[in-house]
């Protein structure tokens, strides 16, 4: 992000009004990779391929803050990494991680990573530390430290439904789990700071929280998060983009400023439940709208979007999740427009 | 109903598995669906009324979940309860007392390690009176056809948790319907819609468990 578009995230973030609305994404694989023309093997494992991919994407769309920016990952593979997951990585597709929980017994033994040297993290470190000149030859800057949240990983790396009802069967090995996953993020973000001084944002991702109810997610959820956003940067951005109505509320006391969420839930009502205290990254549909719809369809559906805002303050224009597969430059530009002419 | 039935149903509603299962809290202590099944066969009690009690309580733990008054781990507890029946069940399927409505074959496609869809889904078609054939995660298009090949009378269920898997269930789907143009597909998952289902050729889409019980019903009355 350029330092006209961080200043422009602060002031929303903090409440000013903003005409016309900023518009923001969040942008990875395999939509970057497939706009840009090259497979995903080459992108996870081609730094300059990746930063050229980046880079195409901050010129040719300008108006645009691409949240994190330059991302440097692999995929769901990331995290689980460190923790000895073994990562398959098709040519073409989408990698992941297979578990290494087996059963509850192997929590106990499971070692805290050491993010400097673990798995895939010194990887996706280094590419940012090398490109780093680069991106702030274009006018960007690095600001964000990012990874999957700890009920995400933990998820990974014993397999979300044994890891659902491990919480029910056994609470206290899944707060063993959550304590290792907690301390070893903490270390990992803080390195990501230490290395990157430009970064002054956290981004998690996190789906699992939207398959809890409220009393699983206050018990094995909220006290980490607060814990993982306590951490001394001005932007705490989350994304869940599964149903987010039982964890919304609680969004303030993580200590979430940024959301970006699903689309089945209004800005409206979003706003309203955390008390307009937390910005909105949404969120028209993206895959029957943004990635499948016409350009028309997609200026209709934004400007729908724009005319139903009650109030006009923390929100940023973007669609309900991460930029899906297959979305068009044509239709990216129709969203533009239709938020330049309906602010 | 009978008191054993009535308890056996209790159970699989609330999820509670077995006497040692410490969830949940206050019917700690107490027999769970387990030892409930083995009270009730013990009884004489017929294996189609034990069946019935968990059609029930999944039914009714279902309807909540409908409701958001109870939520993903609740659901995977009460089909776990489930399953500890089924257990008891299967020597009566394979001898024929218990006869299933029909065959269906299910994975989460090639990609995707998500296995918490899938299982619901298994769960409550199975306790629905399904024979499910779980091929888990990860699945190729090959291991699909090649196990449709020893149940072509099976209907075909795909999920998928990630947006970035939805192109792979699509080139299963495909690689299914060219073999197997008959072949009845079913697909669900966080990423989809009726339209996404609608465009990657599938016969139907369920945004939860209990849909596509009611797809496999619907599709078995016509």
């Amino acid at each position: 992000m350029t330092d006209y578009q961080w200043e422009i995230l602060q002031k929303t973030i903090n409440g000013e009004k903003i005409n016309p609305l900023p518009v923001g994404f969040i942008i990875d694989c395999p939509w970057l990779p497939n706009w840009y023309g090259i497979n995903i093997l080459d992108y996870f494992s081609n730094d300059e391929l990746w930063l050229k991919a980046n880079l195409k994407a901050i010129n040719d769309f300008p108006d645009i803050m691409f949240l994190p920016g330059f991302w440097s990952e692999f995929g769901m593979c990331t995290e689980p990494s460190a923790f000895g997951a073994r990562c398959t990585f098709p040519a073409n597709e989408f990698p992941h991680a297979h578990k290494v929980i087996h059963s509850n017994d192997d929590i106990e033994s499971l070692s805290v990573p050491n993010p400097k040297t673990d798995g895939l993290l010194p990887f996706m470190l280094n590419r940012l530390k090398i490109a780093q000149p680069k991106i702030e030859d274009a006018g960007h800057k690095i600001r964000f430290s990012v990874s999957r949240g700890p009920l995400n990983i933990a998820s990974y790396l014993m397999g979300s439904t044994e890891f659902l009802t491990t919480m029910m069967m056994d609470p206290d090995k899944a707060h063993m789990l959550m304590r290792k996953i907690t301390d070893f993020l903490k270390d990992w973000h803080k390195l990501q700071i230490q290395t990157i001084p430009s970064i002054d944002g956290i981004l998690m991702l996190d789906d699992i929280i939207g398959f809890m109810g409220e009393a699983e997610f206050c018990e094995f959820g909220l006290p980490y998060f607060k814990e993982l956003y306590n951490a001394d940067v001005s932007v705490k951005f989350l994304h869940n983009d599964a149903p987010c109505k039982v964890s919304a509320p609680f969004l303030p006391e993580m200590g979430v400023n940024l959301f970006n969420m699903g689309f089945e839930v209004t800005l409206n009502e979003l706003k309203e439940i955390t008390q307009n205290k937390v910005t909105m990254l949404g969120n028209i549909p993206p895959r029957d709208v943004l990635a499948s719809g016409s350009v028309e369809e997609v200026k209709s559906v934004t400007s729908n979007l724009l005319n139903s805002l009650e109030d006009k303050s923390h929100v940023i224009m973007s669609c309900g999740g991460g930029m899906p597969p297959a979305v068009s430059s044509d239709n990216i530009n129709a969203f533009i427009d239709a938020v330049k002419n309906n602010s | 109903m009978n008191e054993l039935i009535e308890r056996i149903s209790i159970c699989v509603e609330r999820g509670k598995v077995n006497k040692t299962s410490p969830y949940p809290k206050d019917l700690a202590g107490q027999d769970g669906a387990d030892e409930l099944t083995r009270q009730a066969l013990d009884s004489n009690l017929g294996p189609d009324s034990i069946l019935q009690a968990c059609n029930v309580g999944m039914m009714k733990i279902g309807e909540r979940f409908g409701r958001n008054e109870v939520f993903v781990p609740e659901l995977l507890m009460a089909a776990k309860a489930m399953n500890a029946v089924m257990a008891h069940l299967k020597p009566f399927f394979k001898a024929g007392t218990v006869k299933a409505k029909g065959k269906f074959l299910l994975g989460t496609v090639a990609g995707d390690l998500h296995d918490i869809g899938k299982n619901l889904v298994s769960m409550v078609v199975e306790g629905n009176g399904w024979q499910v054939i779980d091929l888990g995660v990860d699945v190729k298009p090959g291991k699909f056809i090649e196990k449709i090949k020893e149940n072509p009378d099976c209907i075909v269920g795909l999920s998928a948790l990630l947006t970035t898997t939805m192109a792979s269930m699509s080139k299963t789907v495909k690689e299914i319907k060219e073999q197997f143009p008959n072949i009845k597909i079913i697909v669900g998952g966080a990423p989809l819609s009726h339209k996404a289902a609608e465009q990657m050729g599938a016969d139907g889409y369920a945004p939860d468990p209990q849909g596509a019980v009611e797809f496999l019903n619907e599709f078995i009355a016509a």
